[in-house]
């Protein structure tokens, strides 16, 4: 018994970013050479001259409409509302036959380190007694799965992954197998990060933050020699993978299919260049056979590259192994000048802006590119936006400890 | 996909077949919580593994460089290379992968993290937290420890972890991806969880009594389990014993509540349907279910009528124990742990008991295995566990053809 392989695409996009709340306006905020970033100070999460990504003051009830708002930390709304988007764009509504066997495959890097710390520093400071239950089920990292599936009522497969940085694509990896695999034919997955002064704080810690010293015009310089770090942020997106016939079943378009996915693991964690070179090169090789192409054939690149000073370089090279000599004429880009970096967010957010800007055949550029840092292979990224034509996107993600995942997706014709 | 190997880190202790001796046994190993003063919280049982010496197990994880949650985890995927005799023949780095869950990874970092910030402020907290603390570094712990470079993944899927994360190894090998997965899951005691279970009233005073009328709570507890994973063929052609097949998962969402199950155990059963189903096999051919069994006035009792709903008639009669009873909720670890006593099960044709049974419960009228092991042939088992978000995971296991 062999049926004709399930293919997985793409029918709807939620998001919430720093440049906006929809994949077109966040596409179009980019290509006009945007910032999305605000100082640390003046969002009261850390001192002046530190850039972050962070949503002043979202309206969540627009999101999520009247209901108990309470139950969810930071981390959840994000996800819940990124959700609402997701179902909305993909013409699913409440009522809608199937609906409730929706599943949801959710990346964090973090949970909530905001709830968790104030569950503990409230009952060791005021007393056990006084821990707040509603904050323990927040503790838990797989809270704004729960949450969200709670929220809209999705009782299909649910899950969370975790796996830093590239948490947001290792979701949309899990959760393509599990449609492949026949476990549901309709799930939404991608990430989410929230910015708290706890993880802001590790973050500027480490030493891995542009503007860790004072500065007036810190911004983060992904790819350039002046690269210092990156800008710490917070978004969530999801993208909703069907079954492609479950959804030309029920009307529904496909944007983009999911060709084929890959991971490589660095065992030196990122401390030796050459180890994250080759996690680089064996998870674009991975994705490339996955998806039965070859890097000749690709379209369209989107880097996670931050600023991180030795990340940006370990990206850049390894793609240049895995590309075969493709990689100088491949129009690329990344948008963590303009949003930042949010962990476990960045790997769906960056399929849903490169999805939507090879249905725009319009790529952004890197805002305030200046020049590229020399000592890097040859890029094709350039600081305006331009006309692309094609249809095969790579998305790359590189973490943070060296690390790697990549992406391969196929706009509809 | 057979299971060829098992380490367990638990309140009972450190190792393969002793542990699985002890809990036939019926031993307990929860007591008086020792790693904190648990005197503000009213209750003092907890499940703790006893002098944990990362030392004796790791060979290359600096257990200094790495959280507890990590050392424990390490420890039991030592322990499981070692009772698969992979130790002496050694898998392909690449085709080996890791696959890891967890309810709060590594909680005893936020703890550290408060305690500076709360004694010296900002300016001395949050050093090394980047380095220990995320919890995808347990599974990247793990293969740094056994020199495993393939698939690498945390599902922090909370108290059913263990399961989604043997769900994962299997449709990774069966995907060809890996040819061995170490799948598992690993929690370490801490305040923090033990303050969340207090505040919601779930603490038991002394004893865990799954099933019991007269049960008051779950005990919390920590450790880690690992099982290998590996293909028949791979197994049957390196001499190895298969202790038991991985037949089936299903997982399901009840989208009800964050903390409580679904009334009527809709969502339990669906999980436990679907694996069947994918199994290829009736709830009737099920010769043992190992329970969630957590020994909360309400978790079993859901848990009795989603067993019913599932298995029907059969519900009263199959066995179904709870190893919880005897070292407490290991949280992310213990369907990690208990996926080995289901395989375990199902090879010995030995059932682990329900210790500090006493009195019958109407509202859970199943056969809990009170007290005493129970040797009967073990044809195929199922690993039920429930988690925070609403989560239902089972797997069933079966003796191999």
């Amino acid at each position: 018994m062999s049926a004709a392989p399930r293919q997985v695409v793409v029918t709807g996009i939620g998001l919430l970013s720093p440049l906006g709340d929809s994949a077109q306006e966040v596409h179009d905020a980019l290509c006009a050479g945007r910032l999305g970033l605000r100082d640390a100070d003046a969002a009261g999460l850390g001192p002046a001259g530190l850039p972050i990504g962070h949503l002043a003051d979202p309206d969540w009830r627009r999101y999520l409409g009247d209901g108990n708002l309470r139950p969810l930390d930071r981390s959840s709304q994000l996800a819940a509302s990124a959700a609402a988007l997701a179902l909305a764009d993909a013409g699913w509504a409440a009522g809608d036959p199937g609906r409730d066997g929706i599943g949801l495959v959710l990346g964090t890097m973090f949970g909530s380190v905001h709830t968790i710390t104030q569950f503990d520093r409230r009952a060791v400071v005021d007393g056990p007694a006084y821990a707040k239950p509603m904050d323990f089920a927040n503790t838990v990292i797989n809270a704004a799965a729960g949450q969200t599936a709670i929220w809209h009522g999705l009782r299909g497969v649910n899950a969370t992954v975790s796996a830093g940085s590239l948490s947001g694509l290792q979701a949309l990896a899990f959760g393509a197998d599990l449609v492949r695999a026949g476990r549901c034919d309709a799930l939404l997955a991608g990430g989410v990060e929230e910015l708290c002064a706890e993880t802001l704080l590790a973050f500027r810690r480490a030493g891995l933050l542009c503007g860790a010293e004072p500065d007036a015009d810190a911004r983060p310089r992904p790819l350039e020699s002046g690269r210092t770090g990156f800008a710490l942020a917070e978004g969530a997106a999801f993208l909703v993978l069907e079954e492609e016939a479950a959804a030309a079943r029920r009307g529904a378009v496909a944007l983009a299919e999911i060709r084929g996915h890959g991971a490589g693991l660095d065992p030196a964690d990122g401390r030796d260049e050459e180890s994250a070179i080759e996690a680089v090169a064996a998870a674009v090789g991975e994705a490339l056979r996955s998806a039965a192409i070859g890097g000749s054939d690709l379209d369209a690149l989107a880097l996670s590259a931050n600023g991180a000073i030795r990340g940006d370089a370990a990206e850049a090279r390894g793609l240049e192994r895995a590309l075969d000599g493709k990689l100088a004429q491949l129009p690329a880009t990344t948008s963590k000048a303009a949003l930042g970096e949010a962990p476990g967010a960045a790997g769906a957010l960056q399929c849903a802006l490169l999805l939507t800007a090879l249905r725009c055949r319009r790529l952004p550029g890197v805002a305030g590119l200046q020049a590229l840092d020399p000592t890097l292979p040859p890029l094709d990224v350039r600081g305006e936006s331009r006309t692309i034509a094609g249809r095969l996107a790579l998305v790359s993600g590189h973490g943070l400890d060296g690390q790697s995942a990549a992406l391969v997706l196929e706009v509809g014709s | 996909m057979v299971v060829t190997g098992f380490g367990l880190v638990t309140p009972l202790g450190c190792g393969s077949r002793e542990i699985w001796d002890r809990l036939l046994a019926g031993e307990c190993g929860t007591g008086p919580v020792r790693s904190f003063d648990a005197a503000p919280y009213g209750v003092d049982r907890g499940g703790e593994v006893p002098d944990f010496d990362p030392a004796r197990y790791l060979r290359r994880l600096e257990p200094g460089s790495a959280g507890r949650a990590s050392q424990l985890a390490a420890a039991a995927a030592r322990l499981a290379l070692e009772d698969a005799g992979l130790a002496a023949d050694p898998v392909e780095p690449w085709r080996g992968g890791v696959a890891r869950g967890t309810t709060s990874g590594e909680a005893r970092e936020i703890e550290r993290f408060n305690d500076e910030l709360m004694a010296e402020g900002e300016d001395a907290a949050g050093s090394g937290f980047l380095d220990r603390y995320p919890c995808h570094l347990i599974p990247r712990h793990v293969a740094a420890e056994i020199g495993f470079l393939g698939p690498n993944l945390m599902i922090p899927a909370a108290c059913a972890a263990g399961n989604y994360a043997v769900a994962w190894a299997f449709d990774t090998l069966r995907s060809g991806r890996a040819d061995v997965m170490l799948a598992g899951g690993a929690d370490c005691f801490s305040r923090i969880t033990y303050a969340g279970f207090n505040r919601l009233g779930a603490v038991a005073p002394e004893r865990c009594q799954p099933f019991d009328r007269g049960r008051k709570g779950m005990i919390p507890a920590e450790g880690a389990g690992v099982v290998v994973l590996e293909t028949l063929e791979r197994a049957r052609r390196r001499g190895a014993h298969a202790y038991a097949e991985v037949a089936g998962y299903g997982l399901s969402c009840d989208a009800h509540h964050m903390t409580a199950a679904h009334p009527e155990g809709v969502g339990a059963a669906r999980a436990m349907e679907e694996a069947l189903e994918q199994s290829g096999l009736a709830a009737s051919e099920v010769s043992y279910v190992s329970a969630h069994g957590t020994g909360t006035p309400t978790n079993d009792r859901l848990e009795a009528i989603a067993v019913r709903r599932t298995f029907g008639a059969a519900a009263s009669s199959v066995p179904i124990s709870s190893i919880k009873s005897m070292i407490g909720h290991t949280m992310g670890a213990a369907s990690a742990i208990e996926a080995a006593v289901c395989a375990l099960a199902v090879s010995d044709g030995r059932i682990p008991p329900t210790i500090h049974f006493e009195e019958p419960d109407p509202e859970c009228p199943l056969d809990c295995v009170p007290n005493e092991a129970r040797e009967i042939p073990v044809s195929a088992a199922m690993n039920n566990s429930y988690a925070f978000g609403g989560y239902n995971a089972s797997v069933v296991f079966r003796r191999v053809p």
